[in-house]
């Protein structure tokens, strides 16, 4: 995915039996990690803030969570370069439909919204990985899970981007009470998911090296989102 | 009384110096000519009942088709030319369906009223748009449905002006039914007086004698969606009217 | 590239040099008859290397050398990468030349235009910027991209700004920006600068860029000590230079294979 073309210089004496080829890549990985959990009354939505390709950091300061609506927050990984075509393109249709309908998406109409969107370019896909995390129509949280290109499902909690297959088991663990015995399944409280995320988060800047830097947590209620920014190793 | 038109009747894009277009005002004028619709709006839900002209007995009355099921949702019920009808009730079922393709939501009436009128509009005597009408449509439409708002009624014209009402009659003997319906109507009607009071305002103002074949009574319901009533049901009603 | 009939053997022979019969081949260099009439730039010829760009207390400041590379040969040596757009804007490149000299054109084209127009407006930073990346992203889309590493920096409302954006879209603000080998070498050099003291002055700022760019001409094989710097302030936009900076190569003959 390297595509520096500074790389490549010299490569033209590479005479061979196999001469190599570089193609154009249209896609890069950006690295980052989001997350997003659904309480009883609220939803957690966070990503560290780091943007890197290959073994540079491009910034510190990048979050990967977009509000969408006051009761609707976005998290968007993968080729940055799609996540803000998608962002944007998303920010327009949000804005047609408030102008089309009279009033603002709801969580589930923007999680359909996006499956189609990101359907009709099942054969040049964009890549990016999406969580979307917010209140739904009886004011609970919600959080809605998608794949590259379209395929979607409603859940408890997720986590998306490189470092996802290191928070999710933590997840499932600690949230969705897995491989445990003899627990009482206690509602997951706003301040404990807010703890959660900073805990799994610290542990995968340990080992990841596309997550670091900050952590930006968003804690959607009915009131509204509050934003907290929290910091990670820097290395 | 038209004489004075003569010169600015014809085409769909000219207006006449005092500022208006007479094919779309011709076109409001057809629905005068068609037959009587009702809606009522009530807390419940929605009523829609038009009357049927089976204007020979070897006509098959079930053919006459005046209230359409939009969505699971809405109800439209129609006077004026009926071909043209079939038109906008498949636009208002397409963007129903896109609708809810694309959000995974009911559409709202008063949107689903907005891109029919969208349509309606979408006339002229050009070739830019090789699939739209040379003409306005000679109907006009009563949308009755449920969304996050309740119960909703809209009225829209040939000129594509769409109003929410209370209750609205359209067609032929739409101003007596109005104005009955002015005197009848009040907010805490149940559904069930809105469906009798739809079928003694035709009744009234009805040519034939008003029978279970001869009317059309379609219900929008939070519970059950859109109805529409069997001739069973609907002699039921008329017995109780 | 290869032809089927040749061996290891022959190759071993001719190493270095072209194939018997054959012409020197330079990277990107493709002699396919496959190729169809439509030329897209799949692989860059001639390229400029690094683009630096750092925020320092009321502006910003872009450097990059003059070097045009063809392939591992010096080719062009004057090169100017870098463009004031107006007087709160400039931008710097790397990576194809051609594909500058095109973008260069449309946005001079651009700014005429506008100001034919005569109404007060003009591109801002953050407008370029945000138009360059959606010229990028589609270029790339359409699998026809321009071959460049973009760093657009200005003054906006007061505040520098500084942003890159690259040959497929990836774009994003940062206090200082480096593209190619300069992201590898001069921008730790820059952020430990910045991380020391978050508010340079124009002056150490540019002794910070020199610096910079001395490291780079130590480092990186594409480059040359000569180069311009773009200097954004409230008092407007300026190119400078060339300007080359003082080098020492006393340690290179402690250096064991260099006198060899």
């Amino acid at each position: 995915m390297q595509m520096d073309p500074g790389l490549h210089k010299g490569e033209g004496y590479q005479y061979g039996p196999n001469p190599k080829q570089h193609y154009f890549s249209p896609y890069s990985m950006n690295g980052g990690t989001v997350l997003a959990i659904a309480g009883e009354d609220f939803a957690v939505v966070a990503s560290d803030t780091r943007l890197s390709e290959g073994f540079s950091i491009h910034t510190r300061d990048s979050p990967k969570t977009y509000q969408l609506t006051n009761s609707t927050v976005l998290g968007c990984t993968g080729f940055h370069g799609d996540v803000l075509t998608v962002t944007k393109l998303l920010e327009a249709r949000l804005k047609m439909y408030k102008n089309e309908h009279n009033r603002q998406m709801s969580t589930s109409a923007i999680a359909a919204m996006l499956s189609t969107v990101l359907y009709y370019r099942r054969f040049f896909p964009y890549y990016v990985y999406n969580i979307i995390g917010g209140l739904d129509d009886e004011g609970k949280g919600a959080v809605y899970s998608f794949d590259p290109i379209g395929s979607y499902e409603r859940e408890a909690y997720r986590a998306g981007g490189t470092a996802s297959s290191m928070l999710q088991p933590l997840l499932d663990n600690q949230i969705g009470f897995k491989n445990q015995e003899g627990v009482t399944k206690v509602p997951l409280s706003k301040e404990k998911a807010v703890f959660l995320v900073k805990d799994v988060f610290i542990s995968a800047a340990e080992r990841d090296i596309y997550t670091g830097d900050n952590i930006m947590i968003h804690v959607t209620t009915k009131d509204g989102t509050e934003t907290e920014v929290f910091p990670l190793r820097r290395d | 009384m038209f004489l004075t038109r003569s010169e600015y009747d014809r085409g769909v894009n000219t207006f006449s110096p005092e500022g208006r277009i007479f094919q779309v005002e011709y076109a409001i004028e057809a629905i005068k000519l068609g037959s009587t619709a009702i809606g009522i709006q009530t807390s419940e839900g929605v009523v829609l009942a038009v009357e049927k002209r089976v204007t020979s007995p070897l006509i098959e009355p079930s053919s006459i088709e005046k209230i359409f099921e939009i969505d699971h949702h809405i109800g439209c019920a129609m006077s004026g030319l009926i071909a043209d009808s079939r038109t906008m009730v498949d636009r208002a079922r397409v963007e129903a369906q896109n609708h809810w393709f694309t959000y995974n939501e009911n559409m709202s009436v008063e949107s689903v009223t907005q891109s029919v009128s969208n349509l309606a509009l979408a006339f002229g005597d050009d070739d830019a748009d090789p699939g739209a009408m040379s003409r306005p449509f000679g109907v006009a439409l009563l949308f009755a449905g449920i969304d996050d708002k309740g119960p909703q009624l809209f009225h829209m014209d040939p000129s594509g002006t769409f109003i929410q009402y209370d209750a609205k009659a359209i067609g032929s003997a739409s101003e007596g039914a109005q104005q009955t319906l002015q005197e009848v109507y009040h907010k805490s009607m149940t559904l069930k007086e809105a469906c009798k009071n739809a079928l003694t305002i035709l009744k009234q103002v009805m040519e034939e004698k008003l029978n279970s074949l001869n009317v059309e009574l379609a219900t929008v319901t939070p519970a059950a969606g859109y109805k529409l009533f069997s001739k069973e049901e609907i002699e039921d009603l008329i017995k109780d009217i | 590239m290869a032809l089927p009939t040749e061996t290891d053997m022959s190759l071993e022979f001719w190493r270095n040099g072209p194939t018997p019969g054959g012409l020197y081949n330079f990277p990107g260099q493709g002699t396919s008859t496959k190729m169809g009439p439509i030329k897209k730039t799949l692989s860059p010829m001639v390229t400029g290397t690094s683009v630096l760009g750092v925020k320092f207390d009321g502006g910003i400041i872009l450097a990059a050398d003059m070097l045009g590379s063809y392939g591992s040969l010096a080719r062009f040596m004057h090169c100017p990468r870098l463009m004031k757009v107006n007087d709160s804007t400039v931008m710097g490149a790397g990576g194809d030349y051609a594909d500058f000299q095109y973008i260069k054109s449309v946005i001079e084209q651009r700014v005429i235009d506008e100001e034919c127009m005569n109404d007060g407006f003009q591109y801002t930073p953050k407008s370029l910027f945000s138009w360059l990346t959606r010229i990028m992203y589609n270029r790339r889309s359409r699998f026809n991209p321009l071959w460049n590493t973009i760093v657009v920096g200005g003054l906006q409302d007061g505040e520098p700004f500084l942003g890159y954006v690259d040959k497929i879209g990836t774009a994003f603000k940062a206090p200082s920006v480096c593209s190619g080998y300069g992201a590898y070498i001069a921008q730790p050099i820059l952020r430990n600068a910045l991380e020391k003291q978050p508010n340079l002055t124009e002056q150490q700022a540019k002794e910070l860029i020199d610096q910079c760019l001395t490291v780079l001409h130590y480092r990186d094989a594409r480059s040359l000590n000569k180069y311009q710097i773009a200097i954004v302030t409230k008092d407007g936009a300026r190119i400078e230079g060339p300007i080359s900076s003082a080098t020492n190569w006393d340690i290179a003959e402690r250096v064991g294979f260099f006198d060899e």
